[in-house]
């Protein structure tokens, strides 16, 4: 977020061109909206799959975060269909 | 086009759809990380049970359905 304030370093002009502002705008909103997602999943596949941490991830713990990772991209996808297709 | 064509209106424009996909972003990701707590009480299967998927739809419709609530009732205290 911080090369919102700043105008972009590196570029040739000191007015970064519209195209290129847009560009930049949405990769770093892309980029912060990966990292928050990443973070949840992270800490609600570790409460859900690690109760007791071992001396190292056991092969049940391994196969519950895989799950766990699935089923919380598909749940984004059920809660963004619950409030976007009113219809179900 | 350029710089100056593009300047105040377009990319205001384009600013404000950012800021609307951001909120929507958002709002999915807050009701993802709530109802999954509610409504995922076990380890995670290989598949949602029909009750799993049910409940999320509904923890979504009837959180926008309480904000709403919440918000009436803030503007009749005013």
């Amino acid at each position: 977020m911080d090369s919102f304030s700043s105008p972009s370093s590196g570029s040739s002009p000191s007015q970064p061109s519209p195209e290129v502002f847009m560009d930049q705008l949405k990769t770093q909103l892309a980029q912060a909206y990966a990292e928050e997602f990443l973070e949840t999943v992270r800490g609600k596949c570790f409460t859900k799959c690690v109760t007791k941490p071992g001396s190292s991830l056991s092969g049940g713990e391994s196969s519950c975060v895989s799950r766990c990772v699935d089923r919380y991209i598909e749940a984004t996808g059920i809660i963004s269909r619950a409030l976007f297709s009113s219809q179900r | 086009m350029d710089s100056s064509a593009l300047n105040s209106a377009d990319l205001q424009r384009f600013i404000e759809q950012e800021k609307q996909k951001a909120m929507v972003n958002e709002m999915v990701a807050k009701l993802t990380d709530v109802c999954w707590d509610k409504c995922i009480t076990g380890t995670p299967g290989s598949k949602f049970s029909s009750g799993e998927t049910t409940c999320l739809t509904y923890c979504a419709q009837r959180y926008m359905d309480m904000s709403m609530m919440i918000m009436k009732r803030f503007q009749s205290m005013q």
